[in-house]
């Protein structure tokens, strides 16, 4: 698979402050991308230079093998951005908005909307179609953002943020759209996110703190590398489980012991399979990846 | 060109389906014309009355306390208005729907040039009303106009709306915030009117004022619209028999003769000063929604920044 973004030695800062430094790494053509990291780690700013909404200060951007330079403008039919707060017009029908920035694209008349029907199809828009953007709920305004991200056919899917503030509900809505439109159009999903669970789903994903990339992966290969695996005991004594001699923490239900890896696991199995009468084994999570490469835990969003 | 339309199209439709900003671009029509009507008519009717002839056909007084009334609001609306209207270009950054725009292949100069159309027609609409509604009260009181000077009106209202949306979009670039925006518009609305001689003729200011006022633009932009709309006054006075001097007086008393250190300032000349700086500030917002002079100014003040 091609690169379809590729991100070489990015630098930008804010007066004294380094928001991105030295940020080097390449999107695959049809990848779900993630980008992870705390409020203020560079996530955003990134975002905003490869949209061509910010001057980098040094760096390269290419997209689809076409640098960004704000000289080729065209380049930008192949993002479609759904921001982390809706820029939509408020007093305007989700209609207007979507025809004035389907306008912006070149795009109208019939082909407007043949483009608007095929979206509707997946976002059902009838019903909040005629409605001004002011009046919908939360989860509604952000099947219009989407809609609005991809009226023109983009190639590439941007997310910044797009389920903070969002009922389980609603996220659970734009998850399975976003797979949809993965499966059926092969678009190339980048995502900018505070939830782990998320980034968890992605293909490969770049934790980023201070404007620096502080790992990269896949999720598996980031929690092999980062995060041990657990076993969980149930209906055990704690003086068992002091014999297996690792680090443990009492739950409401029983005991979670922090092994290196499953083969240790396995070896504690068979070494003491007494204890083991009603137990489970998981990998890491992202979160534990995230504390380990950062030094911080991450919990809707805010650092801690 | 058909994108440019529909951004055009869009901003309009932002701009009246906006109540708030609708009805805030009307309040200063609103408050001069109750103003005019209670108050200043009454100190302009006797002002005219107490330097003419006893005997002065009541119609001759109401039209030029009509004429006078009509261009000071006209003269203040085509730019008040035109600072709401173009309001809306701040409200996108505000609001920041400005970047949904700029990650479309969309250029600047579309953008900028949708915004000016729009701000233009919108100030056009709400002051072509203003100038219908206000020929329908000169109608009531004192008629002299000829379809002439209507059409020449119309012209005035024309360029001074021009004016207005030029100034108001090389104003409101530099302006980021609600707070900003406000503070323009109450300085614009309460301020405009004294320094462009519409509350009160700069024949009634000092010297050095009034010739500090002969170099805005605007003031230009009072004259010729206050000519036309009373040189039908005018006329009829001199049909009537009233000396030439009498007549010229009175011109310099309102405004329509204007005197630029001294020397009495043709009509044309009025024209081409608006028509210029409608031109030059046209060619300003241009200059500076241009991405690489925006850049340029910036790293400008960047390096000023850092010498301080």
């Amino acid at each position: 698979m091609k690169d379809i973004i590729r991100i070489e030695k990015l630098h930008k800062s804010f007066g004294e402050i380094k928001a991105v430094n030295d940020l080097t790494f390449s999107v695959k053509e049809g990848e779900f991308f993630a980008f992870l990291g705390v409020n203020g780690a560079g996530k955003s700013t990134t975002i905003s230079m490869l949209c061509g909404q910010l001057e980098k200060d040094e760096g390269k951007i290419y997209i689809d093998g076409t640098e960004v330079d704000g000289k080729n403008d065209e380049i930008k039919r192949e993002l479609g951005v759904v921001f982390q707060n809706s820029v939509m017009d408020k007093p305007l029908t989700v209609y207007d908005n979507l025809k004035s920035r389907a306008a912006a694209y070149g795009i109208k008349g019939k082909e407007f909307e043949k483009n608007l029907s095929e979206i509707d199809e997946k976002l059902h828009l009838q019903e909040i179609i005629k409605r001004p953007v002011g009046k919908l709920s939360g989860g509604q305004r952000r099947r219009a953002d989407v809609a609005r991200a991809l009226i023109h056919n983009p190639k590439i899917l941007i997310l910044d943020e797009p389920t903070t503030g969002l009922d389980p509900q609603t996220r659970r809505m734009l998850w399975e759209v976003i797979s949809e439109l993965r499966v059926k159009r092969k678009i190339t999903v980048l995502l900018t996110t505070h939830y782990m669970e998320e980034a968890a789903d992605a293909d490969y994903v770049v934790i980023m703190d201070s404007g620096k990339i502080s790992a990269e992966g896949t999720p598996i290969e980031l929690k092999n590398k980062y995060s041990g695996d657990f076993i969980n005991l149930y209906n055990v004594d704690e003086e068992k489980v002091k014999i297996l001699g690792k680090k443990y923490e009492k739950t409401s239900v029983g005991y979670k012991v922090e092994v290196e890896d499953t083969k240790t696991a396995t070896e504690l199995i068979l070494k003491y399979p007494e204890i083991f009468s009603d137990y489970e084994i998981r990998k890491g999570k992202m979160d534990d990846v995230f504390l380990a490469v950062t030094g911080k835990k991450l919990i809707e969003g805010e650092k801690r | 060109m058909s994108v440019t339309c529909e951004l055009i199209k869009r901003n309009c439709k932002l701009y009246f389906k906006d109540k708030g900003m609708f009805f805030s671009s009307m309040i200063t029509p609103v408050i001069l014309l109750v103003l005019y009507i209670t108050f200043l008519a009454k100190v302009y009717r006797d002002i005219f009355m107490s330097g003419m002839p006893s005997g002065t056909e009541e119609k001759i007084i109401n039209g030029l306390v009509g004429g006078q009334l009509f261009s000071s609001l006209m003269a203040v609306i085509c730019i008040t208005v035109a600072f709401c209207s173009n309001l809306i270009t701040v409200q996108d950054k505000v609001t920041e729907s400005i970047k949904d725009f700029l990650i479309t292949p969309i250029k600047r100069s579309a953008l900028a040039i949708g915004y000016y159309a729009a701000t233009f027609i919108c100030t056009f609409i709400v002051c072509i009303s203003a100038t219908g509604l206000c020929f329908i009260y000169i109608g009531a009181t004192g008629w002299y106009m000829s379809a002439v000077d209507v059409l020449l009106i119309i012209t005035d209202v024309f360029l001074l709306c021009m004016f207005g949306t030029a100034l108001s979009s090389v104003v409101n670039i530099f302006l980021r915030t609600q707070g900003q925006m406000s503070a323009v518009g109450t300085i614009v609305s309460a301020g405009y009117g004294f320094i462009c001689g519409a509350y009160m003729p700069l024949s009634q200011f000092g010297e050095g004022l009034r010739n500090t006022l002969m170099f805005l633009p605007g003031t230009y932009g009072t004259s010729v619209i206050r000519n036309h709309a009373m040189a039908g006054v005018f006329r009829e006075m001199e049909k009537t028999g009233w000396p030439t001097e009498i007549i010229e007086s009175i011109r310099d008393s309102v405004d329509c003769n204007i005197y630029f250190f001294g020397d009495k300032v043709d009509l044309w000349v009025s024209y081409l000063v608006v028509t210029i700086t409608v031109f030059v500030l046209i060619g300003l917002y241009v200059l500076l929604n241009n991405k690489n002079f925006s850049a340029k100014l910036k790293n400008l003040f960047k390096k000023k920044n850092k010498v301080n």
